[in-house]
């Protein structure tokens, strides 16, 4: 949750994700549960929108990598979105930006997924 | 036009001399014959081995093309595998850094596939066949094959390129530390047989150790060329040593620069650290008490022996034994005469002596050992003998070595340091114009009750007689003329009281100065009094004012009878402050020229175990960042790294509550952390680090092992150690300078 309102939103079967500040093990497992619980659901297209995160940690990265792993596993598609530069840097460094579509802002992700579905 | 840096080097301003013995090595590098294979620069611990092979691979880099250099440093622990990975990827990255003359390829953390990658879309297939060979064997598991492949990377890339391979090899002796799996097998064997001239075109190569022993046996030595790197001598590192006093403002005096230079060995390391001690803690080098108090305290607490006690490897109390019998032996001695002494197992010694010869701390020469360290290590070792092992205070041992290694020693040796006390006490004397100043500057006795660990404490209540008025001056010239005696100097110097210009305002100063770097004894006092009442004689006034100036204060005696006859006392660290107070302006310059912060300050935080605690730390560190000018971008990298070496020692502390030790170094140029924690060998850790480039389901990268590849990706230099007390990450970003690329996002070349 972030600022206690709810850090997810559902529009046009996509979900949109809020990543919190800092994304470590226990805010990557609640984004998990959410994607957990979406995809139990049914929904498989997912965007994560990074614009309040200010850092991943590696046991961040390893969460994030689990729930791209579970999308792809549902034939889903994620899209990380308004990722600041470090962010940026680090999913490079890791080499998740090969796996995954990256957006500037979360219009642009709804409309890579709108194309998707096309 | 200055090229961009291929390694890290220190600024020119700051460099030691060594530009004969680069220019030598390019030269001989760059020669199409050459009559022997190699160099080796052998040299004790930090005496520029480093600097040297650098600024040969800057220069070979950016003026010449007849080979490509190579430069690897060699890790101080790991294993096969990291390794041969590391070998490998620094040779593939500095061959096609040199092609594409593009440093940033150096700086740059890749994966090795992506070498293989880059290598095939530049059209250079045979290079990333090599690579595929590697690989192909580590994927075989045939991990011995895989470090044959890339310990003779450098001929194999040699053959496959039209201009040969220039291999420089630094700390070439930690090579022997590397953990191998296999018996029989050696790892310095298999590298000098990548390097023996068995092959008809052998690797040209530079290497630096600190010991001459590692080509023992390897049958090389005859085909090598050898540089002994000593210290400096002291024709370069005193001007050196002046140089860096003048760029952080602080005080000298050349004859104690002199005494410093020399008591440190000429290492270039020690120096500048006194000296950035110095600056830290506000203190001059104008006498030698200056530097002995500093030196001390930098030895037990301070970075010296920080960095000392990082580098000597003294893992037991038999180490520590060993290594005090041998410093204190005059001549070589066998390991039975140690047993003798020690009192320890053979086992024990063997092992002992092993380590100390292996650091370079001890030299072995036909069974018969002898001590390899120099004046400071010496110094260093005796404090952790005295106290750890003969249980005396720190502060009991301090005071030995003052007493012992540098006075006692200083006066034995009859050095007699050449002060400025002269000329300076003459500039303070033309400067007196009717200011106030406090008596204890003019007091010895007074002054040395009220000054403690370089500061003054002015008495509380100061009453009219513990303020003296200085004379407005209009001359002074040398008693010479009349007097036959010049030792000590005496000057006088005429002048008037409150700006009244007649008789009844008329004062006189007799000043004796004595510049030798000895107290002033009895004798000379008594000296002082007859010569002084003679000439107060000759010049006669309404008030006469005798002073005595003693560069490094009086005897007892002497003082009481300089006293009775009310003549002023003052030495060298009084004469600094009167200087400061009488001249405002150079004050006032002294205070404002600091507006960066101090090199080398130092921050440590403590953190508990605990969710989030590492933002505690990223905290202090973007304060600490901002104050020395890093970018947004540089920030955020040295966060990721933080957070990274943080959540690596609390996954792996030993104890369950246990704490990790952060510690920041602040220079003018660069940042280092440490991050330390009690926690597991390091030998574990690189296995989980080859985790992170396998690749999992839908081809994704493998969750784990991505925080040290983090911290290498995003830090300049990155050193893991083992410590006695756990395992410590060390991490250091340089400040980029104009023009440097250095922390430009490092991820868009690939």
């Amino acid at each position: 949750m972030i600022n206690g309102q709810k850090n997810f939103k559902e529009l046009n079967n996509t979900i949109v994700l809020y990543a919190d500040n800092y994304i470590n093990d226990t805010e990557g497992e609640k984004l998990e549960e959410i994607c957990d619980d979406f995809l139990g659901k049914g929904i498989k297209n997912f965007i994560i929108n990074f614009s309040g995160t200010e850092l991943v940690n590696s046991i961040g990265i390893s969460i994030l990598i689990g729930i791209i792993e579970k999308i792809k596993d549902e034939k889903g598609v994620i899209v990380f979105s308004e990722l600041n530069k470090i962010n940026h840097s680090i999913f490079t460094v890791v080499g998740l930006t090969k796996h995954i579509r990256v957006s500037k802002t979360e219009d642009e992700a709804l409309k890579l997924l709108e194309n998707h579905r096309d | 036009m200055k090229h961009d840096m291929t390694f890290h080097i220190c600024p020119d301003s700051e460099f030691f001399g060594k530009q004969r013995e680069i220019d030598t090595i390019c030269h001989w590098a760059t020669e199409a014959q050459k009559l022997s294979i190699g160099m080796l620069i052998v040299g004790k611990r930090w005496t520029g081995k480093t600097e040297i092979l650098r600024r040969v691979h800057q220069w070979l880099f950016w003026n010449q093309a007849r080979v490509i250099p190579v430069y690897y440093q060699f890790k101080t622990c790991a294993y096969h595998e990291d390794f041969a990975e590391d070998y490998v990827k620094e040779i593939i990255k500095q061959y096609l850094a040199f092609i594409k003359r593009d440093v940033q390829v150096i700086r740059t953390e890749v994966a090795l596939e992506r070498l293989e990658g880059l290598c095939r879309d530049i059209d250079i297939p045979n290079i990333s066949g090599l690579i595929t060979r590697y690989r192909e064997a580590k994927g075989n598991g045939d991990f011995l094959a895989a470090l044959r492949n890339a310990i003779t990377m450098p001929y194999t890339l040699s053959l496959h390129s039209n201009i040969p391979i220039f291999l420089i090899l630094d700390d070439i002796d930690c090579a022997r530390k590397i953990v191998l799996s296999w018996n029989g097998v050696s790892m310095m064997r298999e590298f000098f047989n990548s390097l023996y001239p068995k092959y008809p075109n052998p690797v040209p190569f530079l290497m630096a150790s600190s010991i001459k022993s590692v080509l023992d046996d390897r049958g090389l030595s005859g085909a090598m060329e050898i540089i002994k790197l000593d210290g400096l001598e002291e024709e370069i590192a005193v001007p050196m040593t002046i140089e860096l006093c003048r760029q952080y403002n602080i005080e000298f005096d050349t004859g104690v620069l002199a005494f410093i230079t020399k008591k440190l060995s000429g290492n270039p390391v020690y120096i500048k650290n006194i000296v950035w001690a110095a600056y830290r803690a506000g203190r001059d080098f104008i006498n030698l008490r200056d530097f002995i108090d500093l030196y001390l305290y930098e030895l037990t607490e301070g970075n010296l022996g920080f960095l000392l006690f990082s580098a000597i490897p003294i893992e037991s109390l038999s180490d520590l034994r060993v290594l005090h019998t041998c410093m204190n032996s005059r001549n070589s001695i066998s390991e039975e005469e140690i047993r003798e002494k020690v009192r320890c197992s053979t086992e024990e010694i063997k092992k002992a002596v092993g380590s100390l010869v292996a650091s370079g701390l001890l030299e072995k020469d036909i069974g018969l050992i002898r001590w390899g360290g120099d004046d400071v290590v010496k110094d260093f070792i005796h404090c952790l003998y005295e106290t750890r092992i003969k249980g005396k205070s720190t502060e009991e041992v301090r005071t030995g070595i003052a007493r012992k290694d540098l006075k006692e020693g200083f006066y034995q040796k009859g050095i007699k340091v050449e002060g400025r006390i002269k000329e300076e006490t003459i500039e303070i004397i033309e400067a007196f114009h009717g200011q106030k100043i406090v008596k204890a500057l003019l007091n010895n006795q007074i002054f040395s009750a009220g000054y403690e660990k370089g500061v003054f404490h002015i008495p509380e209540n100061m009453r009219a007689e513990d303020v003296v008025t200085l004379p407005q001056i209009i001359g002074c010239f040398d008693a010479l003329k009349w007097e036959k005696e010049t030792e000590p100097t005496i000057i006088i110097a005429y002048g008037f009281q409150n700006n009244r210009y007649d008789t009844a305002h008329e004062e006189v100063w007799i000043v004796g100065i004595k510049e030798d770097m000895v107290p002033v004894n009895p004798d000379e006092g008594e000296n002082f009094i007859r010569r002084s009442s003679i000439l107060k004689e000759i010049f006669r006034a309404n008030k006469v004012a005798r002073w005595f100036v003693g560069s490094e204060g009086f005897h007892a005696e002497a003082q009481k009878r300089l006293d009775s006859e009310g003549i002023y006392s003052t030495d060298a660290v009084q004469l600094r402050i009167l200087k400061d107070r009488i001249m405002e302006e150079k004050a006032a310059d002294r205070s404002s020229g600091i507006d960066v912060i101090a090199p080398n300050k130092e921050f440590e935080v403590v953190l508990p175990m605990g969710s989030k605690a590492e933002l505690v730390a990223v905290k202090v560190l973007e304060g600490i960042c901002m104050e020395m000018g890093f970018d947004e971008d540089a920030i955020s990298q040295i966060k990721v790294a933080l957070v990274e070496a943080c959540i690596n020692a609390f996954e792996h502390c030993k104890v369950k509550e246990g704490k990790i030790c952060l510690r920041f170094i602040a220079g003018r140029d660069r940042l280092v952390i440490h991050v330390q924690n009690k926690g597991m060998n390091l030998d574990q850790l690189p296995s989980m680090d080859r985790i992170a480039f396998s690749e999992t389901r839908h081809g994704l990268p493998h969750k784990k092992g991505w925080g040290i590849e983090l911290i290498r990706g995003f830090m300049d230099e990155v050193c893991l150690e083992t410590l006695k007390s756990g395992t410590e990450i060390v991490m250091t970003k340089y400040l980029a300078k104009k023009g440097d690329i250095r922390n430009d996002q490092r991820t868009e070349k690939f």
